[in-house]
């Protein structure tokens, strides 16, 4: 009954009122009755009496008028509650192992939770977000599995996809914001007009992007994010209207988006139009990839009419394309994926296992603590017996054990909850946000009450074992008291044997798992990048278009850049490339050698594409297979040349003779003038990641023939190199005080940035065993503890016959050594099924390597014998008069 | 004491219903109030009526207030809410109907079977 729940919570929230109250108009009552006895002649002594005894007990009255009001169930609950907390309090030892490890467990796994709820599970903030989609283009047979979409896609698709309800183009970029010498180079993402439609949120204080807006030289206007309008603009008020400069143009403040406004994992402040001219939007940039897709499925429309109305509009748009062919051999199709889904694909695998080792961690710890419980259970056997026969209903002996557990719980679960708060800002050390939606990592309400509710769940799972086995015992022994023949003793005693085993499988599983990421780890370790990274540092530079508007003026900039950075004290080679190793950038372009005729059905490759100025190979550290590497000067002449790695020579001669022969860059032989003779071959280096599926192949052109606004300066130095990062930025500022360097980081940096993905996996794992190894030896010392004490006196007669304590010692290490072999072989067991699950994960490791399966036997046989050597010392060291002195 | 009657099961609550429909009464009032309209015939054993009270206020059939009693001492008083006015009316609709069937039953004639 609702209304009897919501009255009976009524007069728990003010309950001391209540028993005020009712033993107010009770007293009242027999003072009432007693005057009017004494009215009606009765003496006032007897009349008092009198009305006492007529009224009742008044703890029985009192009682009913409690049960009356629905509060008896909470009463009982009370009184639990108090008789647990007492008994916890008795016994400080086992409580503070209880707290600690549900603590550790349970924070452990809150912390890890709190990503997988941020980047897998929390809807992201959009209405509706779950009809979001991307849509991008692939050539798998390219091997360019993600090349975004262009341009004319969207103009093409925009109002033809009857599953769409909107879609929207954004490409994201980086910009100079700010005026002549207080600039600073920020994320900006250029988005179409119907962007913020599509994902539903949009600007709270002004207008979203015209149409006028996208035409080439009328992209006057910005939209703030909130962060960027309170942080550099002071939250002002009158901020419509008002002119920000980005890239050295003037821009008019046209809107401001709300608070919560987070498009995936974009760190943009700005948003620009992204404005393109018609020649951008033209059939043939059809296949130039340079923006992203997104769009929303329309009421009733599913995934998959979506993908068939893509595929029926690209078939249609392609009829007519010269290159239709090439680009069907490619592989080449749009695919409509979920947004969300697609964002984090990469990282949900790890996500996953990191919190499956979680998990496991909870559950050794939920299995030591059951057997901790079990055996204060056993201590209790006779008290739990008195109650039953006193009338303690079996529903009592249930509830007062779960009751114990949950409380238990609760406070490890509250402690859980700080450890948990700790941990998620340890991740950030771990490199969490970077992470896709890492950044969205919080520890908020939602997170505290799926941790309270999954305390909980494990403090009733905790109380179960205990609550069965004391009805069992409770019915078995009456109050004969716990000896040790009988049978629920003995499947007390299995159970926690049961338990142990499990236990060191667990934690076997959860040890070798971590082992084979750590090896996976080293072996990746071992890859070489290609090139020499000791005392090398990079950075990014965006040159302004409106400062270096053409391939001259670019080239010059590089040129002064070059010397200015060279003079620098302590540096030996300074060189520019439009893309660096390990960038977390690796487009690719096509190139295609002079003369070469493809086999039928032969797909068209994309290689890596650098362009480079300065001293560029012997700044990273190349190394040289054949011919020379470009040099500043190859930027100058009109001859052009260019170098490409082993991989691009081996894919066209691979018998040899790169040397002379002539590469176009882009998808077709172009005019003969415009190839580039080949006069060095380099070898290999890794772009994408230090493991990396196959040769990709690499072209190096000279910066003068191929210019780009988007560079990197590659340093390298005779000295610690990160001292001269500092001068590096003055120098460059003294070439154009509005440029600003982004992305200082050594070459040693990007790489060990790049393994971040397998390092921080392989740290929690690592961590998590250790913490596992800590409970298994808990609790086997616990388990075997308790079986020494329980078999005193046997073991004391059993000395007292003649034997000898190495022999009492011996039967408690094999009784040890059985737990640890049964524990073992469940452990191998679920460590090769492990093994093979985390394959996808793993890097050149089998599923379960000898070496690691033996060092696993060892570490684990190791902590679980040492856990077991103080009980069997103790069993060994019993004096045979004591024990079968006592009781 | 002989002539008063053992309460029927349930028949607690009607009356109790009955008594503060009345006027509103205190707990000792109710008692009083149910002696008194019943002549007497009807006693209340003492402990039974407070859980009874309090569940009918439980119900929301009667509502309490602390106010002065008679002497001006402070005292709970209980008043008949709206579903505890219906809820009298259907008992004694209700109690009726069985009372004069019970009778109708009992006062049967054998040449009438």
């Amino acid at each position: 009954m609702p209304r009897g729940l919501l009255a009976t919570f009524q007069t728990l929230r003010r309950r001391d009122r209540f028993e005020d109250a009712m033993a107010a108009e009770m007293r009242f009552h027999v003072e009432r009755y007693t005057e009017d006895l004494v009215l009606s002649g009765v003496p006032p002594a007897e009349a008092a009496r009198r009305a006492r005894r007529e009224f009742g007990s008044l703890d029985n009255v009192k009682e009913d008028c409690r049960e009356a009001r629905g509060l008896r169930p909470f009463d009982e609950m009370r009184r639990d509650l108090r008789y647990a907390a007492r008994l916890l309090r008795k016994t400080p030892g086992f409580t503070a192992t209880a707290l600690a490890t549900l603590a550790l467990c349970l924070g452990a796994n809150l912390t890890i939770f709190a990503v997988v709820d941020a980047v897998l599970l929390r809807p992201l903030p959009f209405p509706a977000a779950g009809r979001l989609v991307s849509v991008y283009n692939t050539y798998p047979k390219a091997s360019v599995p993600n090349d975004g979409c262009s341009l004319p896609n969207y103009y093409e698709r925009r109002g033809q996809i009857p599953a769409f309800s909107r879609l929207a183009v954004y490409r994201d970029a980086t910009a100079v914001v700010g005026e002549t010498g207080a600039t600073e180079q920020l994320p900006v993402t250029r988005v179409s007009p119907d962007f913020f439609s599509t994902l539903g949120l949009g600007p709270v204080i002004g207008r979203v992007f015209t149409e006028m807006e996208t035409m080439e030289g009328k992209n006057g206007a910005a939209i703030l994010t909130d962060g960027y309008w309170r942080q550099r603009l002071g939250a002002d008020p009158g901020v419509l209207g008002r002119a920000i400069r980005v890239n050295g143009i003037s821009r008019t403040v046209v809107g401001i988006l709300p608070p919560t406004f987070s498009f995936l994992s974009s760190q943009t402040l700005i948003y620009l139009p992204l404005a393109s001219s018609p020649d951008e939007r033209a059939p043939q940039k059809r296949h130039s990839g340079t923006a992203h897709m997104i769009a929303r499925l329309a009421p009733g429309a599913t995934l998959a009419e979506a993908q068939a109305q893509i595929d029926a509009h690209n078939a249609a748009v392609e009829v007519n394309d010269p290159e239709a062919r090439l680009i069907a051999d490619a592989g080449f199709r749009s695919l409509v994926v979920p947004l969300r889904a697609d964002h984090v694909a990469a990282v949900r695998p790890t996500l996953l296992l990191v919190q499956a080792g979680a998990l496991f961690l909870l559950l050794i710890g939920a299995v030591n603590l059951v057997n901790l419980l079990l055996i204060r259970a056993s201590g209790r056997v006779k008290e739990l017996a008195v109650r039953q026969a006193i009338g303690a209903s079996r529903r009592h002996v249930v509830s007062g054990a779960l009751v114990e557990s949950t409380l238990l719980a609760l406070i490890g679960g509250l402690l859980g909850l700080a450890a948990g708060a700790g941990g998620i800002r340890l991740l950030a050390l771990l490199g969490v946000d970077r992470l896709p939606l890492g950044s969205h990592v919080v520890f908020d309400a939602r997170l505290a009450l799926i941790a309270l509710a999954g305390a909980i769940v494990v403090g009733i799972a905790l109380g179960l074992p205990v609550a069965w086995l004391s009805l069992r015992n409770a019915a078995a022994l009456g109050l004969q008291g716990e000896s040790r023949g009988t049978t629920a003793g003995r499947a007390a005693q299995r159970l926690r044997h049961a338990f142990i085993v499990a236990q060191i499988a667990l934690a076997f599983v959860l040890l070798a798992g971590a082992g084979l990421l750590g090896l996976s780890l080293q072996k990746v370790m071992t890859v070489s990048p290609g090139f020499r990274p000791a005392n090398v540092l990079s950075g990014q530079l965006v040159l302004p278009v409106r400062s270096y508007p053409d391939r001259q003026t670019l080239l010059a900039v590089v040129e002064r850049l070059t010397a200015e950075l060279g003079r620098q004290p302590g540096v030996q080679a300074v060189g520019f490339a439009t893309n660096v190793p390990l960038s977390g950038i690796s487009n690719k372009s096509a190139a295609t050698v002079q003369g070469h005729r493809p086999r039928p059905g032969e797909p068209p490759h994309g290689f890596y594409s650098y362009s480079v100025g300065g001293d560029y190979f012997s700044a990273l550290g190349f190394s040289l297979r054949e011919g020379r590497f470009l040099t500043a000067a190859d930027s100058r002449r009109a001859e052009r040349v260019c170098v490409i790695d082993e991989d691009f020579a081996r894919r066209y001669w691979p018998r040899g003779g790169a040397l002379g022969q002539r590469v176009f860059e882009g998808p077709g032989e172009g005019e003969a003038d415009d190839a580039y003779t080949v006069v060095g071959v380099v070898g290999p280096v890794k772009q994408a990641g230090l493991v990396e599926d196959e040769a990709q192949g690499a072209i190096y052109y000279p910066f003068g023939h191929r210019a780009d606004h988007s560079i990197y300066l590659v340093v390298r130095a005779s000295l610690p190199v990160e001292s001269l990062a500092p001068a590096l930025g003055k120098a460059v500022r003294r070439v154009d005080p509005e440029l600003p360097v982004n992305d200082l980081r050594t070459m040693e940096t990007r790489i060990a940035d790049s393994l971040v993905a397998r390092r921080s996996p392989a740290l929690l794992a690592v961590l998590f065993s250790g913490i596992a190894m800590l409970l298994t030896a808990v609790g086997t010392y616990g388990v075997l503890s308790y079986a020494v004490t329980q078999r005193r006196r046997e073991i004391g007669l059993r000395m007292a016959l003649g034997a000898r304590p190495e022999q009492v010692r011996g039967q408690f290490l094999s009784l040890a050594l059985r737990l640890l072999a049964a524990g073992t072989a469940l452990g191998v067991l679920g460590a090769w099924l492990t093994g093979r699950a985390m394959q996808a994960v793993l890097f050149q490791v089998p599923p379960l390597p000898v070496p690691l399966l033996a060092a696993t036997i060892a570490v684990l046989g190791t902590v679980t014998l040492a856990a077991c050597l103080q009980p069997a010392g103790r069993a060994a060291r019993t004096s045979p008069l004591e024990a079968l002195s006592e009781e | 004491m002989s002539k008063t009657a053992d309460l029927l099961p349930g028949t607690l609550d009607m009356l109790i219903l009955k008594a503060v429909s009345l006027k509103p009464l205190h707990g000792y009032g109710v008692l009083l109030r149910i002696r008194q309209i019943s002549g007497d015939a009807l006693d209340i054993p003492q402990g039974s009526l407070y859980p009874a009270l309090y569940r009918l206020e439980h119900q929301g059939l009667i509502v309490a207030e602390w106010g002065q009693s008679e002497n001006n001492r402070k005292a709970k008083y209980y008043t008949l809410s709206e579903a505890g006015r219906r809820r009298l009316e259907e008992e004694t609709a209700g109690w009726n109907r069985l009372a004069s069937a019970i009778a109708a039953a009992l006062s049967a004639e054998p040449e009438e079977a």
